[in-house]
């Protein structure tokens, strides 16, 4: 048997280098375009996409992570199919011509491995540092997406941390609005621009996806004590009641707060 | 650690925004490429060179394709005889101007409409200018890579082109059935080596002739190589954006995106080397939304459709290294003068 295979070895194994690239590159792709669509899924199922998109635009992902899938099992059918056909290289398919700019199997290697980081990653959402970083403000500028509806109609204490940010935008002057009760939720950043007895109540606004939320936020001169008995990152519902005050030699409105109460964070941590 | 997960977060965020545009785009230019006859199209070209060039600059409309999958197309219509300013043009703004990438930009950036609109018109007018002056040009064949160039009919002295001869040409030639054979290696670029039989190959879209089912499997073959490829630049170009925005300085990020001059610049150069898919690339700038001048925002929306560093290796496939310059001076230029007025004087 020996004598046999040995003379036919050379030529085998030149062969089955090639017919294993052209078997390992479609399992490749399989496993990548699989991958994505199950990294899809998952996000979208344990919500987890919240953090990433706008919730518009939920249904773009999922229906990308079916249709993913769905290529991937097309694809997986075919590995079997490709098998035979690498033995009777003659009836290989034909595909229009492509150009790559990666060497064969990179770009899948690197799809996938991303997929597989993915799918082991939970992503945060952004906190207070980033929002100090992106910096906090009272008002929408320039630069930033403009509101895209105004619900003049909502009665004060009815109003988000977006809401009064929006109103305010609209007409900032904050004397209008001293004395009307506040009853808003959001994230505490601690700001050296305050003193130690203010907390910014804080929320982002996402327009498509993270790479775009921004913060917004207001001060909150606590009842008592300082910001040290709220950490920065803590999610609180600050009921209270409007008022000016002078801030880093800025008037501005501020929440004089009478509760503060620790919640949960949300499970859709960004406004809209 | 807070800022690796940050930058991780936006990573994740941006591919997975950016996937669904990119699978859309993706389908879309396999169900155009394996179903539509260009021919049809070269043939209804208007003779003007400004209009052409116009025309040119619309078909986009009906092939979503971005910027890898139109120069195969742009380099079809050259060899199958549609007049320099309309492959030009086609070349130029097709990547931009399509449903699928409107969609993506005003899904990116609907609160700020004046982005999505000006990207159009720019595009629309930046390849019409371009496609015009290369209209000049009346003989393109000197500009083209020869192997392309050898296999492009005669222009008429009007700067057409006798495209009904050349279709003649195509279907009395029965090297394009034989043609098939060459392409059958799945995977591999075709060469442009001078063979007459991939020559052939070239002038037509060689998969109209096949079996509906076979077509099908094609698209899928086609859906997946695409994806792939431009899946792996997507990734890539997502993790330089998430990195510029957690690594680098926020001070410095803002002194040069808030510069009318140097914002532009910069995004124009961050457009050329990042070469992310025009389906996608509205996400990119969105990350930068709220540093940089929405001139500078424009630019690299308008700009890296056109020319990027991955681009530049698909063009030199069709065009001499002349060509491209000009190309990318032309663009380059027009680009940086519109973005700037919009800076100076509508934001």
């Amino acid at each position: 048997m020996t004598v046999r295979a040995k003379p036919t070895t050379p030529r085998r194994k030149r062969r089955s280098s090639g017919s294993k690239l052209s078997l390992w590159l479609p399992l490749l792709d399989t496993l990548a375009m699989l991958a994505w669509g199950v990294l899809l899924l998952k996000y979208w199922l344990t919500g987890k996409i919240n953090v990433l998109l706008h919730p518009d635009y939920v249904w773009l992902a999922y229906s990308a992570g079916f249709f993913l899938v769905g290529v991937a099992l097309l694809k997986g059918l075919q590995l079997p199919l490709r098998f035979r056909r690498v033995r009777t290289p003659s009836g290989d398919l034909a595909s229009p011509q492509h150009f790559s700019i990666f060497p064969p199997g990179w770009s899948s290697a690197l799809l996938l491995i991303v997929a597989l980081f993915g799918l082991q990653f939970t992503p945060r959402p952004f906190a207070s540092q980033v929002a100090l970083a992106r910096g906090v403000t009272d008002s929408l500028t320039m630069t930033r997406s403009q509101p895209q509806s105004f619900r003049a109609s909502t009665s004060p204490d009815q109003r988000s941390l977006v809401e009064w940010v929006r109103t305010l935008n609209v007409y900032p002057e904050p004397d209008a609005y001293t004395g009307q009760p506040a009853n808003v939720e959001g994230f505490v950043i601690h700001s050296d621009e305050t003193p130690a007895n203010y907390i910014i109540i804080s929320r982002f606004v996402i327009t498509c996806c993270a790479a775009d939320v921004y913060p917004v936020g207001i001060p909150v001169k606590l009842p008592e004590g300082d910001r040290s008995d709220y950490p920065a990152d803590m999610w609180l519902r600050v009921e209270g009641e409007m008022m000016t005050e002078t801030l880093g030699g800025k008037r501005q409105l501020v929440i004089q707060a009478k509760t503060l109460e620790e919640i949960p964070e949300p499970d859709t941590p960004y406004d809209f | 650690m807070n800022q690796v997960n940050n930058a991780l977060t936006l990573f994740f965020s941006l591919l997975v925004e950016a996937m669904p545009f990119l699978l859309l785009g993706v389908l879309f230019s396999s169900i155009l490429l394996l179903f539509v006859d260009e021919r049809k199209l070269i043939a209804a070209v208007p003779r003007n060179p400004l209009i052409a060039a116009f025309a040119g600059s619309l078909i986009g409309c009906f092939f979503p394709v971005c910027e890898c999958g139109n120069v195969p197309v742009a380099r079809r219509l050259i060899v199958q005889g549609a007049p320099p300013s309309m492959a030009i043009g086609f070349l130029l703004a097709a990547p931009t101007v399509n449903p699928i990438v409107f969609w993506a930009t005003w899904t990116a950036f609907r609160d700020q409409p004046e982005v999505v609109f000006l990207r159009i018109g720019f595009s629309l007018f930046i390849a019409s200018i371009v496609g015009w002056v290369f209209s000049t040009q009346a003989d393109l064949r000197p500009l083209m890579q020869p192997n392309v160039a050898r296999v492009m009919p005669a222009p008429r002295s009007n700067g057409a082109i006798d495209s009904k001869a050349a279709n003649l040409d195509d279907s009395a030639s029965t090297l394009l059935q034989s043609g098939t054979f060459l392409l059958g290696q799945s995977g591999q670029p075709l060469r442009l080596d001078g063979n007459p039989t991939q020559m052939a190959t070239l002038a037509a879209n060689p998969v109209l002739s096949r079996p509906l089912s076979e077509r099908l499997h094609m698209m899928l073959d086609n859906i997946v190589q695409e994806l792939r490829e431009l899946g792996g630049i997507l990734v890539i170009g997502t993790a330089i954006a998430s990195l510029i925005q957690v690594a680098v300085p926020r001070e410095m990020i803002l002194g040069l995106g808030q510069n009318t001059v140097t914002s532009i610049l910069a995004m124009m150069v961050l457009a050329c080397i990042v070469s992310i898919c025009s389906t996608v690339d509205s996400f990119f700038a969105l990350s930068f939304a709220s540093t940089f001048t929405t001139g500078s925002l424009l630019a690299f929306l308008v700009f890296g459709p056109m020319i990027d560093l991955k681009n530049i290796a698909l063009l030199l496939s069709v065009f001499r290294g002349r060509a491209i310059v000009y190309l990318f001076v032309l663009a380059g230029q027009l680009t940086f003068l519109l973005t700037l007025i919009v800076n100076l004087y509508v934001s």
